[in-house]
């Protein structure tokens, strides 16, 4: 069996706050059309990381490599341009404009020709007919894409993020919390589209607190702790209360048994 | 599924048009002049300073801002242009643009304090607000600038419609209101001044410029006040340094009452006409019926606060 392949990597991450060290030479990788979890306890550098990933920071050491080829993201703009897209779990959409328009956001399609290169004026007709194929090929039930968002519970609305994300990524889709802020039924649905989104051949990094929810969808775990990554883990070997063992510092990298190692 | 109910306007968009031909319908009965070609007419000329400076602070208030300048900026630009025409002796379409960049330089200073220096446009445009009084009422020495050149006051002038006299510059607020509805409802541009007043941290983490697209909100703001500078000058043919005093509070009442939220992210463009013109009427209407200027002022005050009662009650309820 060959490696699989690597979309994205980062060597040697390094991050200071004045005195705090969040990142102490973290690595990371990522695998195409896989569900990578990142977990870790508070202080252990999962944001940190995150935030080098999605352009949020910059880091102070180490390399980020995308496809083999090293980027430097001084905002999430530039992750946004290189093809990775973010989504964060305070539900970043627009209450009052429709979800075609928050689909669009800042990518909206003009008219062609002089209305649209003179006129500079939208395409909503065509921007409304992609919404519909995109939300379909995700299978989100939603019945109008006309409808402003606040008119949606927060899981349709988080999928509207979602949706947003993988259907503008070209390389990754990184989820910060999605499902923090939603109830039992509606972290489900999210979940459900997460797993749709890999199926489509996009890579998930999926950063969350809830070990059920890491458990059901992901095919690596990355636990970060001391600002380093302590280990990758396979979720269908490993039990809960084993890798909270291994997050919290009570099962040392070293005694961790070979079976439950990713490889 | 569309129902038919999705096809209607919402109650937002609709109440403010209702308001205005009940007020109508109200002064109609109270006064058998209110209803004449002239007077509509008259109304519409009244209307149309306000209605502009109504255009620039909608833009503000979509933001989730507010101009508190608007009207005092309105009257410098008005003191700049017909100063410069007649002291200076510069063409009139010369002096007419200085004022207009005078109020638009306003909007930019403004535009930067918000957006650089981080500070809350209440605070920013308070300030501005007396800066550009103060400034009027120095460089005019408090007097009215008078013996305009004719071609700066000709979109005061009249043309007959059916033998009611219709302002010209009447019909530049009417073909402003179709350009700012335009850009804002159907442009990329316009869509981003209301995503930045929805969520503005969503906005900026999917890639736009939204301090960019504030600063701009602010300058454009101040052109429009610019081109009310001139229709006011048209309209009373001089340049007054009391000017703007009434029209400051009233473009944002026409703006509340047209529909448009102060939290910023909703509202139409035409409601803030519609909102224009529930004021005027209501100053026209008082006033045919003999009504004290002093009640106008009050019967305003309470509009204005039954709008944003009524905005603020329909997010908390309805949402």
């Amino acid at each position: 069996m060959s490696t699989p392949e690597l979309v994205m990597q980062a060597r040697g991450l390094v991050k200071r706050y004045g005195q705090v060290t969040a990142l102490d030479g973290a690595d990371f990788e990522l695998r195409a059309g896989e569900i990578l979890a990142v977990i870790g306890d508070n202080g252990a550098g999962k944001s940190s990381l995150i935030k080098c990933l999605s352009g949020a920071t910059v880091p102070d050491e180490g390399e980020i490599l995308l496809d083999g080829r090293p980027v430097r993201f001084r905002t999430p703009i530039d992750a946004r341009h290189a093809g990775i897209e973010t989504v964060y779990q305070d539900l970043a959409v627009a209450p009052a404009m429709s979800i075609s328009e928050n689909l669009f956001l800042g990518r909206e399609m003009r008219r062609p020709g002089f209305l649209g290169q003179v006129l500079r004026m939208l395409d909503k007709k065509r921007m409304l007919q992609e919404s519909i194929a995109r939300m379909q090929d995700l299978k989100v039930g939603i019945r109008s894409m006309t409808q402003a968002v606040e008119t949606l519970s927060g899981g349709q609305r988080q999928c509207v993020a979602v949706a947003r994300a993988a259907a503008f990524a070209q390389h990754v889709v990184i989820m910060d919390e999605p499902t923090a802020a939603l109830g039992v039924k509606e972290g489900n649905m999210v979940l459900e589209l997460i797993r749709r989104v890999r199926d489509k051949g996009l890579p998930v990094v999926l950063i969350s607190h809830n070990m059920p929810h890491v458990f059901e969808v992901a095919d690596r775990i990355h636990v970060a702790r001391l600002g380093k990554r302590c280990a990758v883990l396979n979720p269908k070997k490993i039990s809960m209360s084993d890798t909270v063992a291994v997050m919290t510092g009570a099962m040392p990298p070293g005694q961790i048994p070979a079976e439950y190692l990713a490889h | 599924m569309s129902t038919w109910k999705d096809k209607l306007p919402p109650m937002g968009t609709l109440g403010p048009f209702l308001a205005l031909l009940g007020a109508c319908a109200f002064f109609a009965t109270q006064s058998q002049n209110f209803l004449t070609g002239g007077n509509l007419s008259l109304i519409l000329q009244q209307v149309m300073v306000v209605g502009v400076i109504a255009i620039g602070q909608t833009l503000v208030i979509l933001t989730a801002g507010i101009d508190l300048s608007c009207g005092m900026v309105m009257a410098l630009g008005g003191i700049v242009m017909t100063k410069f025409a007649t002291d200076l002796g510069l063409p009139p379409a010369l002096a007419v643009l200085c004022g207009v960049g005078v109020t638009t330089l306003f909007g930019l200073v403004n535009g930067l304090l918000v957006t650089r220096v981080k500070l809350p446009p209440f605070i920013v445009t308070l300030g501005t607000l007396n800066i550009a009084f103060a400034i009027t009422q120095l460089y005019s020495n408090s007097q009215t600038v008078t013996d305009l050149p004719p071609s700066m006051t000709a979109l005061g002038n009249t043309f007959s419609v059916g033998g009611t006299e219709v302002a010209f510059g009447a019909l530049l607020m009417l073909a402003l209101y179709v350009l700012a509805w335009f850009v804002l409802r159907e442009t990329a541009a316009g869509r981003h001044v209301y995503a930045v007043g929805n969520n503005a941290e969503a906005t900026r983490l999917v890639g736009i410029p939204t301090q960019r697209v504030l600063l701009m909100v602010y300058v454009i703001a101040g052109l429009f006040y610019g081109i009310a500078s001139l229709l006011s000058v048209a309209r009373t043919g001089v340049g007054d340094p009391n000017a703007g005093q009434t029209e400051n509070l009233d473009a944002i009442t026409a703006v509340v009452l047209g529909g448009t939220s102060l939290f910023g992210g909703r509202g139409v463009i035409l409601g803030s006409l519609v909102g224009a013109l529930i004021v005027g009427v209501f100053r026209n209407g008082l006033t045919l019926m003999g009504v004290s200027s002093i009640y106008q002022v009050l019967v305003t005050g309470i509009l204005v606060i039954l709008a944003v009662a009524t905005d603020q009650l329909s997010r908390k309820g309805g949402r």
